[in-house]
């Protein structure tokens, strides 16, 4: 039986999330950056309880202590790493092949983390992948996709992704993921034809300019020309992104199953786009002050887009032993989190 | 759209009694919904449904602090918890039971005005901090950066720059070694300060002279070129002195590196900026303060010499003309890349200023 879909919904509000915001901002300056963990919780939680599915919202239970840890784990490792490329190149590389051995263990932890800090009904989500795993699919495919000349590199994007969503649970059900390498090896070739396009379009640009008039014009207007076409480069890359963006996400989502329940994800590129696009050039024109209305667009845009395909009664999930034995077990007090965009 | 439009509770009972307050359960072990009316009584809470009774002690209970419109959350040692979305209700509970909730942040947060003021308050002490704060922070780092560190600096600027803008200079070993000795015969009453000369010949950048972090000072032949007398070479190498006794290149460079990084920390590239430091170093245009400074370094140590300050006013004055004469390439070059003279009305200030000290 099929029950009707049911749509995730985003209540939050930019002239709310800008006090919020702000107040952030003001005291992460004033506290030297401490108090950004702190924001990052107020953040979350923001986020998370404003996202609704079914009458009821989601929850983020981080500690900022434990993200503070993370930041200074992150800040020490990558502070070292460039200055000491800088002075001394060979302790530099020494330090990035380091952090390169041990990026996959903080990815897990990471995971972990953001997975067992989050819930909804009062059930905590988990992550189980396993340590050998993240190996493979953050060290050894990457590696091997690079001795490829990235050939590999849509494989690698969906062992990833099933290594990320078939390794998450929800209280005691497990999220499965069944999208095979196909689908994204045909949305990275139609990015990479519209890379020809836009890449085509500037070369034959270029000529035309170089055979007809480049040497009647002025230091001005060459400059002008290079300032336009950078410009166009970024116009061109806020439409590209946002089509790889959408089409990942709809794919992994539309392949993703929570026991017997299914998603479904339908971001289209040109809405996407649309608001990716305008919120650059706002937060440009306010000199940032319309970052938290931006962030506040995108989220909703992303949620909205979102809806569980519910295969029965979606009150019947159970907490995982892990939950039941309390929020203070033991791995809870070893674990932190690493701020790593994936 | 409002939040309790997905609390079935509260429209539900439209004669809720005073100090009672509809809520969505959970009891943290399965993802069951379940209304329940809250009511506060002798220090205690109560949560009632169709199918469950619980009272738990008030000081066993965690409650969310205020965040904008989402929902208010009770949280129970065993893992239950419960949702309030009717705001309102809950403050008006909240008094009845005699708790007084006060959350700054959340005050903060959610009226106009503060938020006004946190902004305004916030670009003020972004300002304030780049314009005191950052230069006295810089101060105080500079003491403690190692000589090494500092010197391995000077390294990395002549390598990035060897070459591409500068090459070997032309002038005779003898003229180097004559200078070099004649500067550091000069006496300075000031203290001595570690430092190294070098030579190098350079069309692009015209005639100049740098003080870098690690004490070395650069000289182009085009500046000794330039030079109607040895001592108007010897005061721009005092005035460089000055730079290096007050270690203003290494603190130009800290304030430029943080500015950067508070830059780049947003849009998220250590390595961009770390690869422009010897760039930054280049175009490293002092404050006026710092160019005082070293205007006064370099007067006091002349005149201990019996070298007439005037001398290097002569020698500002030679380099202003100097770079305003070159084709318009070269000045829209050497604008950006200029030190020792930078073509701005200051100049003639600071040409005053040194006549004054004779
Ligand atoms: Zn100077």
């Amino acid at each position: 039986m099929q029950n009707q879909e049911q749509r995730f919904k985003f209540t939050g509000n930019g002239t709310e999330y800008f006090g919020i915001w702000m107040v952030n901002l003001l005291l992460s300056i004033l506290t030297l950056g401490i108090y950004s963990a702190w924001a990052k919780v107020r953040r979350m939680q923001y986020f998370y309880r404003n996202t609704w599915l079914n009458d009821a919202s989601f929850d983020y239970h981080g500690t900022a202590i434990a993200i503070l840890k993370g930041r200074i784990i992150a800040i020490v490792l990558f502070a070292s790493y460039s200055i000491f490329l800088q002075f001394m190149p060979a302790v530099g590389l020494t330090i990035a092949l380091l952090i390169a051995l041990i990026m996959p263990y903080l990815l897990v932890i990471s995971f972990r983390f953001r997975l067992y800090n989050s819930s909804y009904r009062g059930l905590r989500f988990g992550f189980t992948g396993s340590i050998k795993g993240a190996y493979f699919a953050f060290l050894a495919l990457p590696f091997f996709t690079l001795l490829t000349l990235y050939l590999l590199a849509p494989f690698t994007h969906q062992r990833i992704k099933a290594y990320q969503h078939s390794n998450s649970r929800f209280g005691q059900s497990a999220f499965s993921f069944h999208a095979g390498a196909g689908g994204f090896y045909m949305i990275y070739l139609f990015t990479l034809l519209q890379l020809l396009l836009i890449a085509g379009l500037f070369a034959f640009g270029g000529y035309t300019l170089a055979r007809d008039s480049i040497a009647s014009l002025s230091r001005e207007a060459i400059v002008g020309i290079v300032v336009a076409a950078y410009f166009l480069l970024i116009l061109a890359s806020l439409l590209v992104v946002p089509f790889f963006m959408s089409r990942i996400q709809n794919l992994v989502w539309n392949h993703t199953q929570l026991g017997e329940h299914h998603f479904s994800s339908t971001l289209s590129a040109r809405g996407l786009a649309w608001i990716i696009f305008t919120n650059f050039f706002l937060i440009i024109f306010t000199m940032g002050l319309y970052k938290p209305f931006a962030d506040i667009r995108i989220a909703r845009y992303r949620v909205e887009h979102m809806a569980l395909l519910p295969a029965g009664n979606i009150e019947e999930f159970i907490a995982s032993e892990q939950q039941k034995i309390g929020a203070t077990g033991t791995e809870t007090a070893e674990m932190f989190d690493v701020d790593i965009g994936f | 759209m409002s939040t309790s439009a997905f609390n079935p509770v509260i429209s539900d009972n439209p004669v809720t009694p005073a100090h009672t307050l509809g809520a969505i359960y959970y009891d943290g072990l399965s993802s069951r919904q379940q209304a329940v009316t809250l009511r506060i009584a002798q220090g205690q809470l109560e949560v009632q449904g169709d199918e469950l009774l619980r009272v738990i002690p008030l000081a066993d209970v965690n409650i969310s602090a205020k965040l904008g419109r989402t929902p208010r959350l009770l949280h129970f040692k065993d893992g239950g918890h419960c949702e309030v979305s009717n705001h309102t209700d809950f403050g008006v509970l909240m008094q009845a039971a005699g708790i007084h909730e006060k959350s700054l942040l959340s005050t903060l947060e959610s009226n106009w005005r503060y938020a006004l003021a946190a902004t305004v308050f916030t670009i003020c002490f972004v300002i304030a901090a780049f314009y005191w704060g950052l230069p006295w922070v810089a101060a105080v780092a500079a003491e403690r950066v190692p000589a090494s560190v500092a010197l391995r600096i000077d390294e990395h600027f002549l390598d990035a720059v060897d070459d591409d803008l500068m090459q070997p200079s032309k002038l005779s070993t003898k003229r180097q070694q004559a200078l070099s000795k004649r500067f550091d015969s000069l006496r300075n009453v000031q203290g001595e300060v570690a430092h190294k000369l070098v030579y190098r010949n350079s069309k692009a950048i015209g005639a100049n002279a740098f003080a870098l972090p690690g004490g070395t000072i650069l000289i182009t032949d085009q500046l000794v070129k330039l030079a109607g007398h040895d001592e108007e070479i010897l005061a721009v190498l005092a005035h460089e002195l000055g730079h290096v006794h007050e270690r203003h290149s290494l603190r130009q460079l800290l304030q430029s590196s943080v500015v950067g990084l508070a830059m780049t920390w947003y849009l998220g590239d250590i390595s961009t900026l770390l690869a422009a430091a010897p760039t930054l170093l280049l175009e490293t245009r002092y404050s006026r303060n710092f160019e005082r400074r070293a205007d006064s370094y370099a007067a006091t140590m002349l005149s201990a010499n019996n070298i007439s300050p005037s001398r290097l006013a002569d020698m500002l004055e030679k380099l202003e003309s100097s770079h305003a004469d070159g084709d318009k390439d070269m000045e829209e070059q050497s604008s950006s890349i200029t030190e020792f003279i930078s073509t701005h009305p200051d100049t003639a200030k600071r040409i005053r200023a040194l006549r004054g000290k004779e």
